[in-house]
């Protein structure tokens, strides 16, 4: 199982990337959304998902599994299969392809290209991680010559009960540092709070960016709003949000689903017989930091967004007035203010992220800021980011279709620590 | 009267409101819980004054309430609990949830409380004067 | 309440042992003349352990910002809530910042900017943690 090592773009200066232009997203596919996996029905696990994602994806793309020659993926939609819920293993299992965890709970590139009968793939990798990183990855990979013709599934599970949930007294490793004072959330918070006293703001300016979204979001037929909870979400119904820690509500925390995407990555080259138009990729680029001290600060957070908004524009050679589209992650819902701030997307500056909510954000203005609706309007899926990029350029997103020019899209996730962006065009020049 | 229940030991009429969660503890709710509509709806129809109050938003609340047929007297974000007692004048208040949250909201504004699963036993029925 | 308590390792024990005796140290780098918390096995300037000491602080410091946790995912601290998290940086380096309940403090009432002192309580028989009061 190949596993990549220096793929990233990651060091500064990071210069304008070798493939630019050279590479390009094809296809996209989706299953459907549920809220969790409920141990038992084998068509609703990340496995059969994966599956069907990844049919949707060839068909939209135009291509059969002989075509695919690699496949990328992030086998649970987190990084190193993260652990999740009461239902996690050892469990019963069932009869092959479902008798270990993966494809059950995860998904390797090996389980993949095997149920789908991949018979000439020569590159596999399980090693993406959080989406944005496994899109870069999958670009890099392609660009190199590793494949072609690359699938990239990204599933995103969820079990029964809740996840992160720390028990016990015994405080080792990084959480002697933290859970003697109860810290975990409140971090978000701190951030928050350290933000509003800066700028002379408050939480519940938040509203209109996150009630925009749950709008975008129910315009997917398989977002977790528009399939499980389609009523209109209000601004009565944010500022009342349960706080979760002060300055992060339950509103700004995203859905966790079971569900999964798969997309096509090529060459711009074989981009030109598929199916569907184009969409380039102009760039990816990433990084992670870590505190200086014991928790991350306002100051860090808007220095780490500056460094990644600094290396997306060195990478791609373009300038904020050259991004029509901007999909900054929004899981939780007020860190995506740092990314829209540090790229300066239409002339917004730091301390103007709320400023900029309470105009016209709509997909019909002039600011259509996260078209896709983010997590916060489709659960906690991420695909929306990648998919409403792609399909807001292609002119294919339909109802959401924003009113203004479409060329260029760039979206970044997932949190200012630790994030990839992603440069999209309709032109590879 | 609306709200007015006949105590079952004493025949005194008194008016005694009850909280659902949502998530964990109704039926209708994510996950859902052990206490149906069908108990939500006797409660009601025996004068109890029902509302929710539930991390659901509050328009989703209200849509839940006229989907299945009941005017809810109430609906509150969990942490307005407080905010019910103020509003909604009554001898006695009870909440029920399946989350320490719950449990933490009841007690600090003095309401009785129930677990989902103690819930499902539809105790409220055979509740005295005292609540 | 019992909370949780800090298991230390072999790069954190001097940290809980001085708690113990009342001091409050961070590791500091001689060649970088540079402090850093939590402790860390290099510099993380020069990359280098071997002139990696600790330092006493001087105990004092500044609320820098705060939250309120209302749901904690660290279920020992459930019976706590709703429950302040402050943050104080360092008085002679506020680069470096500890944790604080402020357990003096009125949850909805924190002084922001307000300077502290260092105190140390026990979490455990034959352990104490930092814990930072208001200064008088």
């Amino acid at each position: 199982m190949a596993m990549e090592t220096k793929w990233e773009r990651n060091s500064d200066p990071v210069g304008i990337w070798e493939h630019r232009g050279k590479v390009a997203l094809v296809g996209r596919g989706h299953s459907t959304t549920d809220r969790r996996w409920d141990g038992v029905n084998l068509d609703q696990t990340l496995g059969a998902y994966s599956m069907v994602a990844a049919r949707n994806a060839m068909e939209d793309a135009g291509i059969s599994p002989d075509d695919v020659d690699g496949v990328i993926t992030s086998p649970g939609g987190q990084p190193r299969h993260g652990r999740f819920g009461a239902g996690w293993a050892p469990r019963p299992y069932f009869d092959p392809p479902y008798d270990t965890e993966d494809g059950l709970t995860y998904v390797t590139a090996e389980w993949f290209a095997r149920q789908l009968g991949l018979k000439n793939v020569k590159y596999l990798n399980s090693h993406g991680e959080t989406l944005w990183n496994l899109i870069g990855l999958a670009a890099q990979a392609v660009g190199d010559g590793r494949c072609e013709v690359c699938l990239v599934p990204y599933p995103n599970g969820n079990l029964e009960g809740r996840y992160h949930q720390t028990e016990g007294l015994e405080a080792g490793g990084p959480a002697q540092w933290s859970l003697p004072w109860g810290w975990g959330l409140s971090g978000q918070g701190f951030i928050f709070d350290q933000y509003c006293r800066k700028y002379g703001t408050n939480h519940d300016r938040m509203a209109p960016f996150v009630v925009q979204e749950r709008k975008n979001g129910l315009l997917w037929p398989h977002s977790y709003y528009a399939l499980h909870e389609p009523e209109p979400f209000t601004e009565e119904d944010y500022v009342n949000g349960r706080s979760i820690a002060r300055g992060l509500s339950i509103f700004d925390c995203d859905r966790p689903v079971q569900a999964a995407a798969c997309y096509v990555v090529t060459t711009a080259e074989r981009a030109r017989d598929m199916k569907q138009k184009p969409v380039y990729f102009l760039d990816h680029t990433e990084g992670a930091f870590t505190p200086r001290s014991l928790v991350q600060t306002l100051d860090e957070s808007e220095e780490w967004s500056d460094i990644l908004a600094q290396r997306a524009y060195a990478g791609s050679g373009l300038r904020p007035d050259d991004i029509d589209l901007f999909s900054p992650y929004d899981g939780f819902a007020i860190n995506a203010q740092y990314f829209l701030e540090a790229f300066g997307w239409r002339g917004v500056k730091r301390g103007e992220a709320h400023d900029f909510y309470a105009g016209d954000i709509s997909l019909q203005g002039p600011n259509p800021l996260n078209a896709g609706g983010g997590n916060m309007g489709t659960g906690r899926m991420r695909t929306a980011f990648i998919t409403d990029s792609m399909e807001q350029l292609q002119g294919r997103a339909g109802p959401r279709q924003v009113g203004i020019k479409a060329e260029v899209a760039v979206t970044i996730g997932v949190l200012p620590g630790n994030a990839c962006s992603l440069v999209f065009s309709t032109s590879p020049d | 009267m609306l709200g007015e229940h006949q105590d079952s030991s004493t025949g005194a009429v008194v008016k005694i409101l009850l909280s659902f969660d949502i998530d964990g503890t109704l039926e209708l709710g994510d996950p859902p819980g052990g206490v149906t509509i069908e108990m939500v709806r006797r409660a009601h129809e025996r004068g109890y004054l029902v509302g929710s109050c539930s991390d659901k938003p509050l328009s989703s609340q209200r849509a839940i309430w006229k989907e299945i047929d009941i005017e809810p007297v109430f609906v509150a974000s969990k942490h307005q609990l407080g905010d019910v007692r103020a509003r909604v004048e009554a001898d006695a208040y009870y909440h029920m949830g399946d989350r320490d949250t719950d449990f933490q909201v009841a007690q600090e504004h003095d309401f009785g409380f129930w677990w989902a699963h103690e819930a499902i036993a539809e105790p409220w029925l055979s509740l005295g004067t005292e609540g | 309440m019992p909370r949780p308590i800090p298991v230390p390792d072999e790069l954190s024990q001097p940290f809980w042992d001085a708690c113990n005796d009342g001091r409050l140290l961070v590791q500091y780098c001689t060649y970088c003349e540079r402090r850093q918390f939590p402790p860390e096995p290099a510099c993380r300037e020069c990359g280098w352990q071997f002139h990696l000491t600790w330092l006493e602080t001087s105990g004092r410091g500044t609320i820098v910002g705060y939250s309120v946790t209302h749901d904690s995912r660290t279920i020992a601290w459930h019976a706590e809530q709703p429950y302040v998290n402050a943050i104080v940086s360092l008085e002679e380096d506020p680069v470096i910042n500890f944790h604080s309940n402020l357990p003096r403090v009125p949850v909805d009432d924190v002084p922001v900017g307000a300077k502290v002192e260092v105190d140390f309580i026990e979490v455990t028989p034959g352990q104490r943690i930092p814990e930072w009061n208001v200064a008088t």
